[in-house]
């Protein structure tokens, strides 16, 4: 078990008056079994008009907020103190062969709620690229685990971490053609690998820990939010991976909220009233071990 | 000749022989004996119109269609005037027996399946349905579908379009729950037939459809949140483009509902509110015709202008309902076909009453290789709504790659009847179109409905009224012997800011049409006397005349001959034209429907018939004719305007009419006036000038009949007595401004029209006269800084008093960034 204390502050600040702003939040780590959240705030500011906390349709927790005070920047500062364990998976779920862990016209009694993390969502097409790209890996049979780590350790080797070459409506065959982009391009990809082939898979949003526990390696650039993918093993069992840094996720890693894509779980996304022409947007991450 | 007993005939003749492929299908008036049908045996046998008689109903179809402004805009055209045949769908008592139970059962049906989606969705859990039919569907709205949400009632209307099978039999071919369109369409096709042909319509003895609608009426006011006594409805429109802005204007203005666009309502404390001159007002139910996906900017597609940011969280608090529920266009999901049977037994306990057509689901045991072997005969569309790949092999690829994506409709032979095609009946394939409301708390079907029929032989499609006939005359209409009480009265017309900006306008551009044409018919007047004697003095003020016209057309397309008169007065393409203005008044007019009388249409529908007139008209000479047809209805508007209520809406739109007369008057007088040409041509220009500002009678009363320079600018810019005076148009505009709400004494509008007053004020009327060389150079200078002062005067009336605060736009989503 580690805990964390977590600071997530994005800011916008505007070239004029803005006079109304809504907005929705993701940015509360999400209790969950492996995940206890010990504490947690969030301030919008300039205080909000009228502000909403509810469970998203993912069991998510997520915050609608109405700021109406005129205001040249937005603040919307999360801060939490999160406990995390590695999950350990059993042996035989891994070893599992990976078709039948596919859930569409599956008899098991949960897979009909694992079915929507299987189909295509609007960030995450399943073009031929990535179903031929996965199909290498995904012999008959192959046991699940194996199979996934494979798959994850061949994005790692065969795409550059690169930012500036995607954007947050990046398209699969985008990310295939430039063979470079960040986290959230690499998770995609991966849900598209896995879900063209039928195996459920979901976006998960979180952060990586910056100061690494004791005897662990420190990673790189940690300081920002990040996304990875979980897959589908039966029952309520996730096995989650990271793409970017061709990892098993594990107590390094703060969950906030999982759905289809990006587009279900963005940390802020808004719509503000306003004569002004530009924004400009700053995130602070920061995650200490405590 | 007679029409339908000649069809009945020929139809039979061939029905029985075979001959050709339309007549094998079911017939709705031939029976397949050559006889008529039962619902058609009645009308047949009474004072059935003959062919001759048909046509004549067919014109005065088309002429009261267009004095009612009833228009349609199929998908990627313009939008044109509706059609109505004077054939009706007829259906028979026995018939509709059946159908009405099948279609209240199916309404019942789609709105349980709708409800469990979004709470406990037992349907997917307990095996029912397959889960990726309800996922992988565009309706499935997952922000609506949280957990502790429960709408028992999501489905307050919904449509099925029927076809009629070989068989006989009527099967649904598409199910409408999104937001269904239509009902407006269907009403006013009853209204125009049973006019047009009162007897027959009444020896039918056909269901009326006024108590359905008013029953409606009473359906969506009950949809309104728990508690709430007299609740307000609006109707969400995506604006005056959209296909079907007749149908939502319609209902909005025979319900006594304003209807709005997303920039005139916001969300603020989790409610919804109306913006209206008098402050925010509560909105209790939308009736929705903005597709769910664009109706909230905020959590659905971003990009979307026709939607109100937080409105999906204003509904999961329950502080307004939404007619449908943002979520119920999953119920028109095509894959839901093939178990509704089941999904009937178990949510509803009793079986499917009414079938659909034969729908058959590539995710079903065996349903992949059915799909691939009959992909050529199919109708295939996709879950997701996604395009269907033209090429066989790519979509044979497709169906196997992820069959469970996949559905494919049996063609079916719809049935035939009979609608005047040009001069004579032709064969058309018929669909119904049928709507269900939620009547207490069960649905009831309209008797009635709109059916559209489509040429076998041609390329023409027409919409038809459709008559349920009842079984004894005496019946109540729509069977609705007790009408459920009205829980509102008339709900006061408010008038939100997109009306507000619409009475503007429609001010302006009656005016502006009715003063182009007072220029347009002396330049036409003096174009066919002088237009070969340019140095003349009735040429001359013909150059005049054409001056101050060609200010208001397009100088900018060197194509067009700047003084070509017939463009002037009928080619919409020409900016400043008086069609282009009658076409920008008519599209005005039609979301104005709920805030204006309907006389508003049948002058538009004149106007529009005028200029049809003026494009045939093979030579220029007799176009006088049909610009005074313009002009005589034009007049007519005054009419509207005087009889509107003395409130704020009738206020903008005098500050618009009267603005636009001031500005037209400032762009007549500066090129007529601002010159000296001499005596005799100078009489003849301020003649000119005179009767096109209507000053004519005034003058002479005044003056004698001398006409001098100085006496005309008076009496046009200076004189406060003359309604046609600039000042007086000023000081109209100053007092409107004063009793608008937003008005404090000293906003912007107010302290440019002062100024405006001002300087007429400070003006000596011989010193403005005063001639340098050949100019009234203070005169021009006046006028000039006068019409500047108006376009500023205009902008800023906009700004104060139509606008509805600064634009939406969407903020820029994080990325995430870390490796």
């Amino acid at each position: 078990m580690t805990r964390y204390q977590v600071q997530h502050r994005t800011s916008y600040s505007y070239d004029a008056l803005v006079t109304s702003s809504y907005g929705v939040a993701w940015v509360m780590p999400r209790r969950m079994p492996g995940q206890e959240v010990a504490d947690a705030t969030v301030a919008v500011l300039p205080e909000p008009e009228d502000l909403g906390i509810s469970s998203d349709y993912y069991g998510n927790e997520v915050r609608y907020f109405h700021v109406t005070s005129p205001h040249t920047e937005l603040v919307v500062d999360a801060h939490s103190v999160v406990d995390v364990a590695t999950v350990e998976f059993p042996r035989a779920l891994l070893d599992r062969a990976w078709e039948t862990c596919r859930p569409l016209g599956s008899a098991e009694p949960r897979a009909w709620r694992a079915v929507d993390f299987a189909l295509e969502s609007p960030l995450v097409e399943h073009p031929d690229s990535a179903r031929e790209y996965a199909a290498a890996t995904l012999s008959p049979e192959r046991p699940v685990g194996e199979a996934v780590s494979e798959l994850v350790h061949r994005i790692h080797a065969d795409f550059a971490y690169r930012p500036g070459v995607t954007s947050v409506t990046s398209t699969v065959d985008e990310v295939f053609a430039a063979q470079a982009g960040v986290c959230q391009d690499f998770t995609h990809l991966l849900l598209s690998c896995l879900r063209s082939h039928g195996l459920a898979a979901r976006y998960v949003s979180g952060y990586l820990a910056t100061t690494p526990p004791p005897g662990r390696d420190r990673l790189v650039g940690a300081d920002a939010s990040h996304a990875w993918a979980a897959v589908w093993l039966g029952d309520d069992h996730w096995l989650a991976v990271d793409p970017t840094n061709d990892t098993r996720v594990d107590d390094r890693y703060v969950t906030v909220a999982w759905g289809r894509d990006y587009g279900d779980v963005p940390p802020v996304k808004g719509t503000v009233f306003t004569t002004a022409f530009s924004s400009e947007l700053s995130v602070y991450v920061d995650v200490q071990a405590v | 000749m007679n029409g339908l007993r000649d069809y009945v005939a020929t139809r039979g003749a061939l029905s029985l022989l075979a001959l050709d492929s339309a007549s094998s299908g079911y017939d709705e008036l031939v029976a397949q004996d050559g006889a008529p049908r039962a619902a058609w045996r009645r009308l047949l046998a009474g004072h059935e119109p003959d062919l001759v008689d048909l046509r004549r109903v067919d014109a005065e179809i088309e002429r009261m269609l267009s004095d009612d402004g009833v228009v349609y805009a199929p998908p990627g055209q313009r939008q044109h005037q509706w059609r109505l045949d004077p054939v009706p769908l007829v259906v028979d008592a026995a018939e509709w027996a059946d159908l009405e139970k099948g279609l209240a059962q199916r309404a019942e049906l789609l709105n349980a399946i709708v409800a469990d989606l979004y709470a406990e969705r037992t349907v997917l859990s307990q095996g029912l349905l397959p889960p990726e039919i309800a996922f992988a569907h565009r309706g499935f709205v997952r922000s609506l579908a949280r957990p502790g949400q429960n709408d028992p009632a999501p489905v307050t209307i919904t449509a099925a379009d029927l076809s009629r099978a070989e068989t006989g039999e009527w099967l649904v071919t598409a199910d409408r729950v999104q937001a269904p369109s239509g009902i407006g369409f269907a009403m006013e096709n009853r209204r125009v037939l049973s006019r047009v042909l009162p007897q027959l319509h009444r020896e039918a003895a056909a269901h009326r459809l006024a108590p359905f609608f008013q029953a409606l009426r009473s359906a969506i006011l009950q949809a309104a949140p728990d508690g709430i006594e007299s609740p307000r409805a609006v109707v969400l429109s995506p604006g005056p483009m959209s296909e079907t802005v007749y149908d939502q204007a319609s209902i909005a203005a025979s319900m006594g509902f304003p209807l709005v666009e997303a920039a005139d309502l916001t969300v603020s404390s989790g409610c919804l509110w109306l913006r209206s001159l008098d402050g925010l007002q509560r909105v209790d139910v939308v009736v929705r015709r903005v597709d769910a996906a664009w109706s909230d900017p905020l959590e659905l597609r971003g990009d979307s202008r026709l939607g109100v940011p937080g409105l999906s969280e204003a509904v999961r608090r329950g502080n307004v309902r939404l007619v449908n529920s943002l979520g119920a266009g999953v119920a028109e999901n095509p894959g839901l076909m093939p178990f509704l049977p089941d999904l009937c037994e178990e949510l509803l306990g009793e079986p499917l009453r009414l079938s659909s057509v034969g729908t058959h689901w590539g995710g079903a045991p065996g349903g992949r290789d059915l799909l691939i072997d009959r992909m050529s005969e199919l109708r295939m569309t996709t879950l997701d709504g996604r395009g269907v790949p033209s090429d066989a092999e790519e979509l044979r690829r497709r169906i196997e790659t992820e069959p469970w994506r996949w559905v494919g409709q049996d063609a079916l032979h719809a049935s035939s009847m009979p609608a005047l095609e040009g001069d004579r009946l032709t064969p058309h394939t018929v669909r119904w179109r049928t709507f269900t409301m939620r009547h207490g708390a069960s649905y009831r079907p309209m008797a009635g409905g709109l059916a559209t029929a489509r040429s076998a032989v041609g390329e023409q499609q027409v919409s038809k009224d459709v008559w349920v006939v009842k079984q004894d005359p005496a019946d109540p209409d729509q069977g609705l012997s007790e009408l459920m009480p009205v829980t509102a009265l008339r709900t006061p017309a408010t008038l939100p800011p997109r009306a507000r900006g619409d009475m503007y306008w429609m001010g302006r551009y009656v005016v502006r049409i009715e003063d182009t044409l007072r220029l347009w018919l002396p330049c036409h007047a003096l174009a066919i006397d002088f237009h070969h004697r340019p140095g003349s003095p009735g040429g001359e003020a013909l150059a005049v005349l054409r001056a101050a016209l060609r200010r208001l057309m397009s100088a900018s397309d060197a194509l067009v001959d700047a003084d070509d008169l017939r463009t002037a007065l009928s080619d919409a393409g020409r900016p400043g034209s008086v069609a282009q203005s009658v076409e920008q008044l008519t599209l005005i007019a039609q979301s104005l429907r709920d805030q204006v009388s309907p006389d508003l249409f049948r002058v538009t529908g004149a106007l529009a018939r005028a200029l049809d007139a003026s494009r045939e008209r093979a030579s220029d000479t007799h176009l006088g004719e049909d610009a005074e047809t313009m002009l005589t209805g034009v007049l007519a508007l005054n009419g509207v305007s005087e009889n509107m209520v003395r409130d704020a809406a009738w206020r903008v739109h005098e500050i618009g009419r009267t603005i636009e007369r001031a500005s037209q008057l400032t762009q007549l007088l500066e090129p007529a006036l601002g010159r000296r040409r001499g005596p005799e041509i100078d009489r003849e220009v301020f003649d000119a000038v005179l009767q096109v500002t209507e000053s004519a009678v005034t003058h002479r009363r005044r003056y004698r009949g001398y006409v001098r320079v100085a006496n005309v600018v008076d009496l046009l810019v200076l004189d406060a007595e003359n309604p046609r005076s600039l000042r007086f148009s000023l000081e109209r505009i100053q007092q409107h401004l004063s009793a608008l709400p937003a008005s404090s004494g000293s906003t912007r509008p107010e302290r440019l029209v002062d100024d405006l007053l001002a300087l007429l004020s400070d003006t000596d009327l011989a010193h403005l006269v005063v001639i340098e060389g050949e100019y009234r150079p203070r005169l021009r200078e006046l006028l000039v800084t006068v019409q500047s002062q108006l376009w500023s005067l205009s902008e800023a009336i906009e700004n104060v008093h139509l606008a509805s605060g600064p634009r939406q736009r969407p903020i820029e989503l994080p990325l995430v960034i870390e490796p």
